[in-house]
């Protein structure tokens, strides 16, 4: 393993790849701090670059993008008080206390570090884990990956902040969607009404960018002229960021339990489907605060929550990259990207992805490693430039990620067709985020619909009792745990209720 | 009856879902497989129209508890949806441009067009900067994309390019 790490590593030092991912880990750097701009936004931005690149130089930018996008969250949360992404939301609690009370450095820096050792850890799981797991999903049957999946959407729909019935119906919606076109089985065509264009399906990456980018995009357009968006939050001025790195680094690691607990919230996180950094990054900031012997101090700018919401953040990258690498499940919405990037330079991803393609495996697992540095050095050099950046307008940012939209969406197989689907879906996924539904459940189905209906097929032709789904051990705990997370979150969405009305009648 | 958001949502989800459902019935049967091509889509379709259907119930009854005191809760902020409507006419003038005049005329009408919606001009040195936006754009992209890349975009058939 160690060997081929080395030749991973020896690999991404090679200028075609280097550069790839030094520029992807400065546009994640940079889209990570401007706030508005998600990692997902940069890394779709970032796509229609990597289309002529050789696949492994592709995905190190899109593995920079994403280490870099964790931690650029955190310039802007801890210098101006307005998280770059949601993933650094918790930094902000005690990162702008800490620079406001005249330690912008130390706030800035505490963050950087400790993203460091949490996605160096997290790294660490990914090159031990994924491998094993990998060859566990090999043992998979079609009874388990269906119920693998299904797992998997009853648990995000399940996260869905809003309701649970529309976490469901967005999986519903992105289900429906890929049965448009040819059934996968024996090439019937479905719901296409007579139309040759929608024979094919919809083309996954362009349905993905419409609905993120421009659902995004257009709910900025609609607060443009809102004075409140305008005003701002009192920044810090020209901040001094001179510290020693040496006391920093000593005062993260003089707290190993913190580093490590945050660290292992950020890959639970990460290795659960469609989750993301946004969750991990206030579950570990919460669980810091819990175990601390000083919660009282949380939110005034003390150390622990910002090594506690960067280091689970960047854990998480680690933690959604070993889901996707292990079993083809992409753990978020980037790492859903880096699957329609990988379809599209002929690479399957799922269990047999490591030991097919273990150079690119391993180019993955380098570029990931070597990502970390390069962000500690971007962020060192460029600070200020990039608090510059953030002051962009958004009348001039919304059309040029537009016209990379497009170029992402036309590039894939030079047909304006893919083009009429981005539209399509963008006024489609503002429409989903105006009514309220959670757009994560809805890619995930798109996701997964067409493996669900494949591995529901075969089992059914290989055996067409449906208790199998029940009574093989490993499928029926996972259908178990799905109806589980289903049953947790009504009772979770009780309890609120609950408190809702307690709270009513105090008053 | 009094409908809120989720209730229309949940109206569409169900009508959809019964809207296809008699096609999905009507896929014919391929002899190789036990379950026809409709079947997944069935149980897809089912889901949706029953979650659809529960969203609609609980719209219902959400605005049956609330009654007339609805009309208290406090105004949402305003929201230019009109400027958000423009938006995604310019950004459909803009698909529509491409295969008509190609990716390098289009986009710096579009970049153009977009910058204006969003923030007009109002003196000559901001036309001069929207411009030259517009057209570094375009060029950037062309020579990035088409010449380094070698990434093919859209030509024009009015313009040839």
């Amino acid at each position: 393993m160690l060997e081929l790490l080395g030749s991973g590593v020896f690999t991404i030092l090679q200028w075609k790849f280097f550069l790839p991912l030094f520029l992807g880990t400065l546009a994640g750097v940079i889209g990570g701090a401007v706030p508005g701009v998600t990692i997902t936004m940069t890394i779709i931005v970032i796509l229609p670059f990597t289309y002529g690149l050789e696949p492994l130089a592709g995905l190190a930018a899109m593995t920079g993008v994403y280490v870099g996008g964790s931690a650029g969250g955190l310039i802007t949360a801890c210098l101006l008080g307005i998280p770059g992404t949601p993933s650094a939301i918790a930094t902000t609690f005690d990162g702008f206390p800490m620079a406001r009370n005249g330690e912008p450095g130390r706030a800035l820096w505490l963050g950087v570090w400790a993203s460091f050792f949490g996605g160096l850890l997290g790294g660490a799981f990914l090159i031990l884990v994924t491998a094993p797991l990998a060859a566990i999903a090999l043992e998979f049957g079609p009874w388990e990956y269906f119920s693998l999946f299904v797992l998997a959407m009853a648990m995000v729909a399940g996260l869905a902040e809003a309701s649970l019935v529309k976490g469901l119906m967005a999986t519903a919606i992105g289900l429906l969607i890929t049965v448009i076109g040819t059934d996968p089985i024996g090439n019937a065509l479905r719901f296409n009404f007579g139309s040759e264009f929608l024979s094919a399906g919809f083309p996954f990456l362009p349905v993905l960018i419409g609905i993120f980018a421009f659902a995004q995009i257009m709910a900025d357009v609609e607060k443009v002229r809102d004075p409140q968006q305008t005003e701002g939050v009192a920044a810090v001025g020209q901040p001094t960021l001179r510290i020693s790195h040496l006391a920093i680094i000593w005062e993260i690691l003089s707290r190993p339990v913190l580093l490590l607990w945050s660290t292992i919230v950020g890959i639970v996180i990460g290795v659960l489907p469609a989750i993301g950094g946004s969750a991990a990054n206030m579950m570990a900031y919460d669980q810091a605060k819990k175990f601390s012997p000083r919660p009282e101090k949380f939110g005034t700018g003390v150390p622990e929550g910002i090594i506690a919401s960067e280091s689970s953040n960047n854990a998480n990258v680690g933690g959604s990259l070993v889901t996707i690498m292990a079993f083809g499940i992409p753990g978020d919405a980037v790492t859903a990207v880096m699957l329609g990037a990988m379809t599209i330079h002929g690479i399957q991803s799922g269990p047999l992805f490591v030991s097919q393609n273990a150079e690119i495996a391993y180019g993955i697992y380098a570029a990931y490693i070597l990502a970390h540095p390069l962000m500690v050095l971007i962020i060192g050099l460029s600070t200020i430039f990039i608090l510059k950046v953030t002051a962009v307008r958004l009348a001039v940012l919304a059309p040029v990620v537009l016209v990379l939209c497009v170029i992402g969406a036309y590039a894939l197989n030079n047909t304006m067709g893919s083009v009429y689907v981005l539209l399509l879906f963008g006024v489609f996924g503002y429409v989903l985020v105006k009514a309220g539904f959670p757009l994560a459940p809805l890619i995930l189905g798109l996701i997964l619909g067409d493996q669900i209906e494949l591995n529901l097929i075969r089992a059914i032709m290989t055996d067409a009792n449906p208790w199998l789904f029940l009574t093989r051990p490993i499928s029926g705990g996972l259908l178990l745990a799905a109806a589980l997370s289903v049953v947790f979150a009504i009772w979770q969405h009780l309890r609120h209720q609950q408190r809702i009305s307690e709270a009513d009648a105090d008053f | 009856m009094r409908l809120g958001r989720d209730g229309i949502a949940g109206l569409i989800g169900l009508a959809i879902s019964l809207l296809l459902l008699p096609q999905a019935f009507g896929l014919p049967k391929l002899p190789i497989v036990p379950v026809g091509p409709g079947f997944y889509p069935t149980i897809v379709l089912v889901f949706l129209g029953t979650t659809s259907a529960i969203l609609l119930v609980q719209d219902v009854l959400a605005q049956r508890r609330a009654g007339p005191a609805a009309a208290e809760t406090p105004p949402a902020p305003p929201r230019a949806y009109g400027l958000v409507a423009a938006a995604f006419i310019v950004v459909a003038g803009y698909i529509a441009l491409l295969p008509l005049v190609g990716f390098r005329l289009a986009t710096v009408l579009f970049v153009g067009a977009f910058q204006y919606l969003l923030e007009p001009p109002k003196t000559t040195q901001q036309w001069i900067l929207l411009t030259a936006i517009a057209i570094a754009t375009s060029v950037v992209a062309y020579l990035v994309f088409e010449r380094y890349l070698l990434v093919l975009l859209p030509r024009g058939a009015w313009t040839g390019w």
